[in-house]
Order: structure tokens, then C-alpha cells, then sequence
């Protein structure tokens, strides 16, 4: 399902952010720009198969937005391959894929389109959408006068209208008020029992034991450990408890 | 995009073809076939009258036509300032089968002093490139009535003349005009068949390609355009929407717009410079559409990507997508506004012939080259924050360098070549002579506009494509 074979990610960082041209060009003929090289993931390899929810878990800046980039194909990987069989659907997070201008249908459509929908397939869910999401009549309303656990009501409600074959999650699980977490809980758990294979990076080390099948622990951006939910939660608790 | 759905494209991109040659040529068929090469009489600051034309003068011109159809043949007539009455006998004589091929009675009444006389044949004289021909005028006129014409003195522009048979060493003031035919207008349907046969054959390898399940460019340029049609109609459709939200008048911006900065250059420069250009009114919207179209959808591409920098770093969307949109946004934008130019045409004096449908051709290349260069500006402003204040001022030069409020005559013959660099300054004339000359332009214009649309166009997709995949990392 999805193989990530030896993939490293190199970030060439200028030790000063250059953005201006003249900067650049001063630097440049200087010979000033010093890069330096930091390795976001150094020769990460595991396989998932198809229906497994597997937990992404490490420290802050251990790798785990990277890993989820560059399996989605928005990075390239500077060595190392990854191959995905199948339809990949990021959840946004928080608005990123709306323009608070336009009113909430007008929202479904683009973000939809977005996340590579087609327009039948949208036409056609469009009730569950507007169902899903709780909004009733606010739908028709901009979206700039909706309130924060509105908008990820709606943007949890489009991505997971669809049954895509990868379903990847960065941290938005806490979406609206108890109500609506039990419901976008089940729709999840509904999914995963539907064959979609998950990535899920959180935090919260009770989630991931709950939710997850298979757990891949980040270090680093070097993998430390992967296996049973259970045993690497336990040991990644362990290694950062233990002084 | 399936076989079946190839198939069909391929018949429709190949009747479209076969449509537009013949379309094409009907509109352009003057323009195509010929290059018309004006009548421009030389005359010395020394001139003298070849003396009076009376009862068996002859005046005799050889002379070799640089043209291949000859129209006319101007003299520069006087009348010593009276009224003659008689009859002037003008004749072009093929010197090489010694014979009158055109004739025409001048009545020495309507002759004007010291005025250029255009005698204009009926009946063209075609295929005379390189001929000896010869200007013969006698009359039957008497002493103290009768005219004569103007003759150079002593130049070696060859062509001597003959006064009653004696050659005089003097060349007699007299232009011709005429056309050139144009190797594109003799060979058009022949260009079209074989630019049509080698589509033919690209179409065909799509087709195989497609179902031997292999893909080339083209068939990967097709399958991204369906694969992404309705995400680019969203984003044009919001780009349109969020555009005039929240104003009064909404729409109605995309015709005041260019309507009212005709009136403000109107006011201006019709009144401060007073240029003698005929329906400046036209000429100044012409030049302040097709500008601002080009103008806005640069500045719209410049920010496309930097503009979507949280949709760039979470999902995966071919990156080109962006600044096409906006590109596309601002087509729709000028396509409105071009409603008020239309009007404008009608109401004034201009005749709209079926050579308006060039247009397109203008409006396509103008489209191709701000992508070209919307993707380029969208791409190096990624990594250089200053491309948006630089673009500022490069397009406000820009601007000057078009001729939008002023006319072409204006500029000094020794910077014309560099003048004419300015892609913009094609398509905007392009665009003029189709809708104001009513005609298609010369087939060297439509080459000029295509290639530098083209080059720039590819210049900025390489450029994108080198680069895109760096600009998760930077924006």
C-alpha cells in the first residue's frame, strides 16, 4: 500500500533567511552564503498495508510533518523512494483550504476540488456534507463569519465525505464541541473499518494507543522504533520519563 | 481522459483545423496574398516642366516595376495656372512587345497644378515584376492650352527620359504602386495541408500511444487539463467572486473600469498633446484593455503562489495551476470588458467586418505570453520577495514603452528596432488593425506574435518546472 523505502530529506538552510535579491546577489558575490545542512529524515524505511491505522509519534521537530509530506508527494525526497497505491486525502488543517469570502457551500465545492474530488461525486454528497457538518442555514453564510469549531466541523465533514484509499490526519482531532468529537470519532473508526488506511501524527499518546493498530516513533528524523501500538507507546513514554 | 474520449478530441482539433484554413483565408485573403508597397513619389528640390504637352509631343518613361500587380501610376501634373481645355492621353506601353497594354483619357480640365495625379487602372497589370515598361502621354492640346508635367533634374535614378524620341538624361516625376504577392499567400493551402498532415500524424500517435497505455507530453498535458478542469473552474470562480464582494456595484467595475481611464486619457491627452490619431477614443480603449489585462494577470500570477503558500504545504496540486487561474480570472475580466469596447465600435464610424474575428489570434497570444511570464515573475518571487516592487516599476515602464495614449509616429526612427521588441506593442497593433482597419494584418505580424507568445511561454514553464519543487521549502 504504501512502501517508503531508505528516505532521507535534506534541508539546505542559509544560516541568515535571504529573501531579498539584493541580499542574495551582495551574498552571493561575497561568497557569504553559508548553507547549512540539516538532515528533517535520514534513511527511514517501513511499509504499511492496506486498512491499517498507523500512529506517527516523536518529539517536536522530530520529522513526523515531513514524513507525512513527502508520503502525500508535496516534498520530493532527496534520496529514497516512496510508493502509494491509491487515492491520498490530507485533512486540511484549520481553513487552509477555504476562502472566508465565500459563503459554506460555495467552500464545499473548492475545497473539495482541492482535495481532487470530482464535481459529480460532490454534487452527490453534498446533503451528507451539510448534514455531517451541523451548519443547517449557516451554510449559506461567508465563511469569515463563522466561528473556529464551525470551520473544522466543515473541513473534518469534506475530507471524510469520501472513502479515500489514505486518509492523512496532523493533530485535528479535537474538532468542536464533546458532541461532535464522538461523532467524527465514529466516522473515523467507520472509515478504518471500511479498508482506509490512516496516518495519524498526535500528540496525545492516549489517542494513538486507542486509535491505532501500528505505531512508528520518530527520533530525530531517524526511525527509532516501529511495531504494536501498545509496546512502542510504552517505550516512548518510558525513554522520555526516565531522567 | 478514456480512448473513446481521445478519439473524439482528435476529430474535433482536426475539423477545428480544417475550419479555421478556411475561415482564415477568406477573412485574410488580401492581406495573405499580397503585400501592398505604397505609392512614394521622389521628387528633387530641382524640378523643371517638361515644357508644354501640345499636338505631337510625346512624352516617353521607361521603367522597370518593382511590384508584381501594378495599381496605379502617379505624375506630378501643372497647368501654368489656367484652365486648359483638351484631352491628355496617358498610356503604359510593354517595351519588350512594343505594344499598349492600359490607356486612359485624362481631361485636361480636372488636372491640378503641381499635384500628384493618380492614374489608377480598372484592371491591374499583374505579373510585371522586372518588365520594361513604359510611361507614354501625349494630348491634343495647342500652345497656351495645354499642361505638362514635372521631371527631376539630373539624378542617377536611371530611367531616362525620352522627349520626342531624344533621351534628356532628366527622370520624370512619377511613383508607382502596387503589390507584392507573398510566397505565405501563393503557398497557403499547400502550408496548411502539410501543417495539417503533420497534426494528422501527431494525433494519431496520441491515439496509439493511449492505447498501448504509454503517455508523452501531450497526452499528459491532456490528461492534467481533464484531471484538474473543475479545480481550475473553482478557483477561477472564486477569484470572481471574492473580486467584487462586498462592493455596490459589483460587476459593473469590469466595464466603468476601462471606460472611465478612456475618459480620464481621453480628456488628458487629447487636450494636452492633441496627437492626430483618427478615433482616438477607440485607439486609447484598444491599447488600455489589452494593456490591463496583461498587466493584472501578471500581478495576479506574481502572487499566485506565495498567495497560496498553506494550500502549496499541505496537499498535493500541480503547482502551475495557480497562476494559470489567474491568469484565466483576469481573461474572464477582460472578456467583459470588451463589451464596452464593442459598443464604442458600433457607435462610432468604424465598420466591423468578419476580420474581427482575428481578434482572437491577438487575445490568445496576449494570453499565452502572461502565463509565460506570470508563471516566470510567480516563481522568482518565491525566492526574491522584491520581484513584486521591481514588477511595479518594470510595468509601469512597460506601459510607456506601448503605444497606448500616444501613436507609433512619435518615436524616432533609430530606436524603432528596439521599439518593436515589445511583444505587447505586436499584439496591441495586431488588435488596432483589426478593428479599426478592419482587415487582417500582414502575414509577418501573425509569425511575430505567435513566436514571441511561444518563447515566452516556454521560457517561463521551464523555468517553474526547474523550480517548483523547491517552493514547498521556501515559501
Amino acid at each position: 500500500m504504501i512502501k517508503v523505502d531508505k528516505v532521507s530529506v535534506q534541508y539546505r538552510m542559509t544560516k541568515e533567511r535571504i529573501t531579498s535579491f539584493k541580499e542574495y546577489v551582495m551574498k552571493f558575490l561575497t561568497r557569504q552564503i553559508k548553507y547549512e545542512e540539516f538532515w528533517a529524515l535520514k534513511d527511514v524505511s517501513f511499509e504499511v498495508n492496506k486498512g491499517e491505522v498507523v500512529g506517527i509519534i516523536g518529539r517536536n521537530g522530530a520529522g513526523k510533518s515531513t514524513l507525512l509530506k513527502v508520503i502525500s508527494g508535496i516534498l520530493r525526497p532527496t534520496e529514497g523512494s516512496v510508493v502509494c497505491n491509491g487515492s491520498i486525502v490530507p485533512m486540511l488543517e484549520l481553513g487552509s483550504g477555504f476562502d472566508m469570502e465565500l459563503n459554506g457551500r460555495e467552500n464545499v465545492y473548492l475545497n473539495g476540488a482541492i482535495l481532487g474530488y470530482s464535481e459529480d461525486y460532490i454534487n452527490k454528497k453534498y446533503n451528507e456534507i451539510v448534514e455531517f457538518s451541523e451548519l443547517g442555514r449557516f451554510i449559506e453564510s461567508p465563511l469569515r463569519t463563522y466561528s473556529s469549531g464551525m470551520l473544522m466541523r466543515l473541513a473534518f465533514s469534506i475530507a471524510t465525505v469520501v472513502n479515500p484509499d489514505i486518509l492523512i490526519v496532523d493533530e485535528i482531532l479535537a474538532v468542536g464541541d464533546v458532541s461532535f468529537q464522538e461523532k467524527s470519532k465514529a466516522r473515523m473508526l467507520e472509515l478504518m473499518g471500511g479498508g482506509t488506511t490512516v496516518l495519524f501524527v498526535s500528540h496525545s499518546i492516549d489517542q494513538i494507543k486507542e486509535m491505532c493498530n501500528k505505531v512508528i516513533w520518530l527520533d530525530n528524523g531517524r526511525l527509532k522504533m516501529i511495531g504494536e501500538a501498545e509496546t512502542v507507546c510504552d517505550q516512548y513514554l518510558g525513554y522520555y520519563n526516565s531522567p | 481522459m478514456n480512448n473513446t474520449g481521445l478519439k473524439k478530441f482528435s476529430i474535433i482539433v482536426l475539423i477545428a483545423y480544417i475550419i479555421t484554413v478556411i475561415v482564415f483565408y477568406h477573412i485574410a485573403h488580401d492581406q495573405i496574398i499580397y503585400k501592398t508597397v505604397p505609392d512614394n513619389m521622389f521628387v528633387s528640390d530641382e524640378k523643371t516642366p517638361v515644357g508644354e504637352i501640345v499636338e505631337g509631343t510625346v512624352v516617353l518613361q521607361p521603367f522597370i516595376p518593382q511590384v508584381d500587380i501594378l495599381d496605379s501610376v502617379s505624375i506630378l501634373t501643372a497647368t501654368y495656372e489656367r484652365v486648359n481645355k483638351g484631352t491628355l492621353f496617358f498610356q503604359i506601353l510593354d517595351m519588350e512587345m512594343d505594344s499598349v497594354i492600359r490607356e486612359k483619357n485624362l481631361d485636361l480640365q480636372d488636372i491640378p497644378n503641381t499635384q500628384k495625379v493618380v492614374v489608377e487602372f480598372e484592371d491591374p497589370i499583374k505579373d510585371v515584376r522586372g518588365k520594361e515598361l513604359a510611361i507614354k502621354v501625349t494630348s491634343n492640346g495647342t500652345p497656351g492650352n495645354a499642361v505638362t508635367i514635372w521631371q527631376n533634374v539630373n539624378t542617377d535614378l536611371g530611367y531616362d527620359l525620352i522627349l520626342n524620341g531624344n533621351p534628356t538624361g532628366q527622370i520624370l516625376c512619377f511613383s508607382t504602386s502596387g503589390r507584392e504577392y507573398l510566397w505565405f499567400g501563393q503557398n497557403y493551402y499547400l502550408i496548411s495541408f502539410i501543417t495539417g498532415l503533420i497534426l494528422l500524424v501527431y494525433l494519431v500517435r496520441l491515439n496509439y500511444l493511449s492505447i498501448k497505455g504509454n503517455t508523452c507530453l501531450g497526452l499528459r498535458i491532456i490528461l492534467a487539463f481533464t484531471k484538474y478542469k473543475f479545480l481550475l473552474k473553482q478557483l477561477v470562480s472564486r477569484d470572481f467572486k471574492t473580486k467584487y464582494k462586498r462592493s455596490v456595484l459589483g460587476i459593473l467595475w469590469s466595464f466603468l473600469n476601462p471606460l472611465l481611464t478612456m475618459a480620464v486619457q481621453y480628456t488628458v491627452f487629447s487636450s494636452l498633446f492633441r496627437f492626430d490619431i483618427e478615433n482616438f477614443a477607440i485607439y486609447l480603449l484598444i491599447g488600455i484593455i489589452f494593456f490591463s489585462f496583461f498587466s493584472e494577470a501578471v500581478s495576479m500570477s506574481l502572487m499566485s503562489i506565495v498567495g497560496n503558500a498553506t494550500l502549496i504545504s499541505k496537499v498535493y496540486i500541480p503547482k502551475y495551476i495557480f497562476p494559470i487561474s489567474r491568469v484565466i480570472s483576469s481573461f474572464i475580466n477582460f472578456s467583459l470588458s470588451l463589451i464596452p469596447l464593442m459598443v464604442f465600435v458600433i457607435i462610432t464610424d468604424i465598420i466591423i467586418t468578419p476580420a474581427i474575428i482575428l481578434l482572437l489570434f491577438s487575445i490568445t497570444c496576449v494570453f499565452l505570453f502572461s502565463i509565460g511570464l506570470g508563471m516566470l515573475l510567480s516563481s522568482a518571487m518565491v525566492f526574491f520577495r522584491d520581484t513584486q516592487f521591481l514588477w511595479n516599476v518594470v510595468g509601469m515602464l512597460w506601459m510607456y514603452l506601448t503605444p497606448i495614449f500616444y501613436p507609433v509616429s512619435i518615436i524616432p526612427d533609430r530606436y524603432m528596432t528596439f521599439y518593436k521588441l515589445n511583444p505587447m506593442y505586436h499584439f496591441i497593433d495586431f488588435s488596432r488593425i483589426v478593428i479599426m482597419n478592419g482587415v487582417s494584418p500582414e502575414p509577418s505580424e501573425y509569425l511575430v506574435c505567435i513566436i514571441s507568445a511561444i518563447i515566452m511561454l516556454a521560457f517561463g514553464s521551464w523555468v517553474f518546472k526547474k523550480t517548483q519543487n523547491n517552493f514547498v521549502l521556501h515559501v
